[in-house]
């Protein structure tokens, strides 16, 4: 469960996080939506403490992250896939990761099996942008966390691969993690989200079953626009 | 320890730093062998033992500044790479105490400055030995823990000042310009004009060569010179660490503590 109570990242004058308050609750995938420079991304940051909060707190099952032991057996983020150094293996950069948290590198070629990079010896660096995301999200499952947040897993993913992330996610939501996934894709949205987070400017604009929010004879994009209209 | 596990896999899984760390001990011995073959065959029968054993330790560490230089950008990349990349993101995501984390990347340069000395001194030392063999030079004369030392320590120098200057700066380009010009440039250009010595002696390369026996002149007495390398090696790292946040303390805020910070 992750917990944010009057969460504001100020960067100079400018309020990326505007007093944002919000709960992500486990057992069901929550979507995460705000137009660009929302403040989506500086919030996941700041859940995985890369950001210090002018104020406010973000906490993963009643922690602040920074004093979370061990954390990749906590949370599990992937935020941006292209960012892994081109010159390690898959294996490779995944083994330092789990060196780091004191985690058995015999996990490590199973997770590769699972997210479909199995066979694969090429260096990084000449991966596809949807490899990378596979990666990341392997990254992300290392520790075995409860606590899941993704930002824009399906960029850069053919249809097989938001078919395939889509199922992923719904499944680790059904084992009763807490999935927190921010995307731009809204009819993607529609059909992997149980509840929405929408934000814009940095401040909360709706937090809601997806069913509730999705009016009869709308669509999710229609009512996200209009709701997020007024913010933007 | 998970810290430095991590930090040591991340050094050598990578074959840009096991390349940088072949070319700094390969370009040290290159330089050895090709001054050992003038330098060493004229030794006569008016060298003592000892002498002729000094000449050996000289010759071996003959190449070590340009050789410490590459460890110095191995030292910068260790650091600036990750920022490069953005993969520093995951890294303090997987280990939240930066300082941690600056502190093993310190850990395993020191490493492998020191094995670079090491393999750079035996292999050098078995070299000048079989060339210099009709003098029978002596293993270890008293003068020879000199340029022995210093050689260590300017290796060290190198790779801890080229890993601070990353940590500093995160731009590769810019903490390698910085570190060439404080090793290098600063230094010739210093010991070339009139009263220039009273500060280029300050810098390393001045302390190191004359340790090493590369200097026209003594500057300043060997105790000196040791201690203005030892404190290059560790001041700047020394800083780097000092600022470096380790893993901050959450602080209890709510809306009277945003008004009191404007």
């Amino acid at each position: 469960m992750i917990e944010i109570a009057g969460l504001t990242k100020r960067f100079g004058r400018d309020r990326a996080v505007d007093d944002l308050s919000f709960e992500v609750h486990p057992g069901r995938v929550t979507g995460f939506l705000g137009p660009n420079g929302a403040g989506k991304t500086t919030t996941m940051r700041l859940i995985v403490g890369l950001e210090r909060p002018t104020a406010g707190r973000a906490l993963v099952d009643g922690l602040p992250y920074q004093k979370i032991d061990k954390p990749l057996t906590r949370v599990g983020a992937l935020l941006d896939a292209a960012a892994v150094h081109g010159g390690r293996r898959a294996d490779q950069h995944l083994r330092w990761l789990a060196a780091s948290n004191g985690l058995s590198r015999d996990r490590i070629a199973p997770l590769l099996e699972r997210v479909g990079l199995g066979g694969v010896r090429k260096r990084i660096g000449v991966y596809s942008l949807g490899m990378k995301q596979r990666l990341g999200i392997a990254a992300a499952l290392l520790g075995d966390p409860p606590v899941l947040i993704l930002d824009e897993p399906v960029n850069g993913l053919d249809a097989e691969g938001v078919k395939w992330t889509r199922d992923l996610l719904r499944s680790l939501a059904a084992e009763g993690r807490t999935v927190l996934v921010s995307s731009h894709l809204m009819s993607e949205m529609a059909i992997t989200a149980d509840h929405l987070i929408v934000i814009a400017r940095g401040r909360l604009v709706a937090d809601v079953p997806t069913a509730e929010f999705v009016r009869p004879g709308m669509s999710l994009e229609d009512v996200y626009l209009e709701a997020v209209g007024g913010m933007s | 320890m998970n810290v430095l596990a991590a930090e040591w896999l991340k050094f050598r899984t990578l074959r840009s730093t096991l390349w940088a760390l072949a070319a700094s001990i390969g370009c040290a011995l290159v330089l050895t062998a090709s001054t050992g073959v003038t330098s060493l065959s004229d030794l006569d029968a008016g060298h003592s033992a000892d002498q002729a054993g000094l000449r050996v330790w000289a010759v071996v560490f003959v190449g070590v500044t340009l050789s410490a230089l590459l460890i110095g950008a191995l030292g910068v990349i260790t650091m600036t790479g990750e920022h490069a990349s953005g993969m520093i993101n995951l890294t303090y995501t997987a280990m939240p105490s930066r300082r941690g984390v600056l502190l093993a990347k310190a850990v395993v340069l020191t490493g492998a400055a020191l094995t670079a000395f090491l393999l750079i001194g035996a292999v050098g030392y078995v070299y000048g030995r079989l060339v210099a063999a009709p003098s029978h030079p002596s293993f270890l004369p008293a003068g020879a823990w000199q340029p022995i030392g210093a050689a260590a320590l300017m290796m060290l120098m190198t790779a801890l000042a080229g890993l601070a200057l990353g940590a500093l700066l995160r731009s590769g380009a810019v903490a390698t310009a910085v570190l060439i010009a404080i090793v290098f440039v600063l230094p010739v250009i210093l010991m070339g004009i009139p009263g220039g010595s009273d500060v280029g002696r300050f810098l390393p390369l001045v302390a190191g060569m004359q340790l090493l026996d590369q200097s026209p002149q003594d500057y300043m007495p060997a105790g000196a010179a040791f201690a203005v390398l030892a404190a290059w090696t560790t001041v700047p790292i020394g800083i780097a660490l000092a600022i470096t946040p380790g893993p901050w303390r959450h602080r209890a805020t709510g809306p009277e503590a945003l008004e009191s910070r404007g």
